[in-house]
């Protein structure tokens, strides 16, 4: 017998110009064709990252401190928004797929199965990924202004090799219980 | 000389002062901006790269004999490269680059650098030439060039490998071209 457990579906980063920087899709298990396939097409988690951005607007007026948002909100019974906001503006956002893995049950691996996400389980995504952009900005190749330039319009999406491969790491390493990655 | 002698000292004398990031923050932003100034000729950003470096070469050496009180000359030119490596790259930038590579008359050696300060963070921009074209940390060539030249040197550096081209190696080639006995002023750049 084998077990669902969670699995990052998408990563995103949003900067403050509302503007998308970096968008990751992660495949899901599909156990009716045994095979691993995105459950929605790059449209539909465009729309769905663009839609947390109203959530991230309405929750900051009663400010977190730590920037973590934890849940924005649960899609349907299998994906959840959850998202972090720096004090730049910048949002990074996951998308997590509650089905999105298989293990074999009575593994170690099976932690907290079926019992939902608590908030902190996605702390080490977001401090992954937010490392990362720290080390994208360092890159001095990398010009923030023409990123999201003041005035509030627009700006270039992130090319950046390196900032896509951590991405593609952070999503393809977390499982729920990991506390590094 | 003793390879152990030569650690010592760069290490007796190795002073923090400035923050690591701060430099190579610094470097890069001066490299950024002069492939903007010179619209993406990256020939001749590490022409540009090359002739500050010589600029601080020539100031540079007068603080490294202050820093490492060596009095005596080197003998020959590999004890001068063993100086450069544990004096002075633990001086200034707190590594030490393998000195290998050397060529059967002794008068060329290559820097392997198994870190590069400068270089933290960089990624090449991706426009299909940067990647052949520029070197990034070609400062140190200059600075090389610049030091070696006031302790009557006359050198040459380029960079032959870079992990920020993919290679596996960093590697700056370094040969002597002659020994400058006369007292008149070297050539101007």
């Amino acid at each position: 017998m084998s077990a669902a457990i969670p699995s990052v579906a998408c990563l995103g980063v949003i900067g403050r110009n509302n503007n998308p920087l970096h968008i990751s899709i992660f495949p899901s298990y599909d156990p009716l064709a045994n095979a691993f396939t995105p459950i929605r097409n790059p449209l539909q988690f465009s729309l769905l990252l663009s839609s947390t951005i109203d959530v991230f607007d309405l929750r900051s007026k009663n400010s977190t401190a730590s920037g973590d948002y934890g849940l924005l909100h649960a899609i349907d019974d299998r994906l959840a928004a959850y998202g972090f906001e720096t004090n730049t503006g910048v949002r990074m956002v996951c998308i997590v797929d509650m089905r999105g893995r298989r293990v074999e049950a009575g593994g170690s691996g099976a932690v907290g199965v079926g019992a939902g996400l608590r908030d902190a389980e996605l702390k080490p995504v977001f401090r992954a990924m937010q490392s990362a952009y720290v080390r994208l900005l360092q890159n001095p190749f990398y010009d923030p202004d023409e990123h999201a330039p003041l005035g509030g319009k627009g700006g270039k999406r992130i090319t950046s090799k390196k900032f896509g491969d951590a991405m593609k790491r952070i999503g393809e390493a977390w499982t729920p219980g990991v506390t590094t990655l | 000389m003793a390879a152990s002698k030569a650690s010592r000292i760069g290490e007796e004398t190795r002073i923090d002062k400035v923050n690591a990031e701060l430099v190579t923050l610094t470097y890069g932003t001066i490299v950024a901006q002069l492939c903007k100034d010179f619209e993406d000729d990256y020939p001749e950003v590490n022409r540009q790269l090359d002739k500050m470096g010589y600029n601080i070469g020539l100031r540079l050496i007068e603080d490294y004999l202050a820093k490492s009180n060596t009095m005596k000359r080197c003998s020959n030119f590999r004890e001068t490269a063993d100086m450069i490596s544990r004096v002075g790259f633990k001086i200034f930038l707190n590594i030490t680059p393998q000195v290998t590579n050397w060529t059967a008359d002794n008068n060329s050696f290559s820097l392997v650098f198994d870190e590069n300060p400068f270089a933290d963070f960089v990624e090449l921009p991706d426009d299909g030439r940067a990647q052949n074209e520029l070197w990034y940390s070609n400062i140190l060539c200059g600075v090389l060039r610049g030091a070696l030249e006031m302790v009557q040197m006359q050198v040459e550096a380029h960079f032959i490998s870079d992990v920020l081209r993919g290679n596996d190696t960093t590697e700056m080639r370094v040969t002597l071209i002659r020994y400058i006995d006369d007292e008149l002023p070297p050539e101007d750049d």
